[in-house]
């Protein structure tokens, strides 16, 4: 009877322990990345909206990001190996582009809601292509491996980032009927 | 004067917007996104890490029907459960030629399960809520798009993984053969 209870009381403050662990561990994430970035959107966003630049930017990018061949265009040029890995750091790029394209774009109904689903891919072929040699490293892969993998994950982003985006924008019928 | 005043007027406007948006974000998405936090790093840590590395050394078998184990599940519950970047870690439990492939599958599933699971990549959580906040502006809800992101997500990361694996098979043949000049 003493070592169930000792038992329950030892099991019962593990558990509290790992939820208290994990409540801090949001805490730090949210202090840490989010809210710094959350600042920087909040910069930009409220720049847009109140100089109206967002609708000069909103003109521009319309017919890019409004049909499926523009979104091809965005995606086959942030895919380009020379550019990716300078688009990729931090997602900087897709962060910022994303912001712009909901803030002004769909929230305007300029586009049909839809465009959403093929556009987050369009902004983002480059994903993790600055980090290839680190991403490598960390798996414990050989310098060859590495002097390999890099140009390898690089082209393949040319053919299959635009492959995403026609995945994306077939997949997006259906979605938001009506808008 | 009257130019001044209608200056600072306007440079003090741009801020208040800015700090308008601001709070829209902290009090919509940031309470919520503390509690999915906190339960998914406790889900996290009630089932351990350990367990998915016995899944590596079983996606590291050559064979067709692996390929759905090495490209999809894998590198998702790497993700899942260890996020950005530690997830490309798991790695370490391919052989050398599928490491490439992986890397690529692993790392094109940072994003696509922000909008159900932000816990994967919280630092570039705005590649999903930047175009979110546009649907939800819309007065729609976003969870629709939430999930065709996940799904599509892992049909794109399986093909990701397919063609990176057949570059860099090709662009090793080719390397070898370079390095070792045909005795003619």
């Amino acid at each position: 009877m003493k070592s169930f209870i000792t038992n329950l009381g030892r099991n019962v403050g593990h558990v509290v322990g790992i939820l208290y662990q994990a409540g801090r561990e949001s805490i730090d994430q949210v202090i840490k990345n989010i809210l710094p970035f959350m600042a920087f959107i909040a910069l930009v966003i409220g720049i847009i909206l109140y100089t109206g630049i967002g609708d000069w930017i909103a003109n521009l990018i319309a017919p890019l990001a409004g049909s499926l061949v523009g979104m091809l265009i965005i995606s086959v040029i942030c895919g380009l190996p020379f550019l990716s890995p300078l688009l990729g750091p931090g997602a900087v790029i897709a962060q910022v582009v994303g912001t712009l394209l909901g803030s002004t774009l769909i929230a305007s109904g300029s586009i049909p809601a839809r465009y959403a689903l093929p556009a987050l891919f369009a902004i983002n072929p480059q994903v993790g292509c600055d980090f290839i040699p680190v991403g490598l490293a960390l798996g414990e892969a050989e310098p060859e491996t590495v002097e390999i993998g890099v140009p390898a994950v690089l082209l393949s982003r040319m053919i299959t980032g635009p492959i995403a985006v026609v995945l994306a924008y077939v997949a997006s019928f259906g979605l938001y009927p009506g808008n | 004067m009257n130019t001044l005043v209608w200056l600072a007027e306007h440079f003090i406007g741009m801020f208040q917007q800015g700090g308008e948006v601001f709070t829209s974000l902290v009090t919509g998405i940031v309470p919520l996104l503390i509690v999915l936090l906190t339960g998914v790093n406790a889900l996290v840590a009630f089932i351990g890490t350990e367990r998915i590395e016995g899944l590596g050394r079983w996606a590291a078998r050559d064979g067709l029907i692996f390929y759905p184990i090495r490209y999809l599940i894998f590198p998702i519950l790497s993700v899942f459960f260890l996020t950005n970047p530690m997830c490309y870690t798991m790695a370490r439990f391919l052989p050398e030629k599928y490491k490439p492939a992986f890397y690529d599958a692993a790392v094109s599933y940072v994003h696509p399960p922000l909008g159900i699971f932000p816990h994967v990549n919280p630092g570039e959580l705005f590649v999903w809520l930047g175009i979110a906040t546009g649907i939800e502006t819309l007065g729609l809800s976003v969870v629709p798009l939430a999930v065709r992101y996940l799904l599509i997500g892992m049909v794109v990361i399986f093909i990701r993984g397919v063609v990176t694996e057949r570059i860099t098979a090709v662009m090793w043949a080719r390397e070898t053969a370079k390095a070792t000049p045909a005795l003619a």
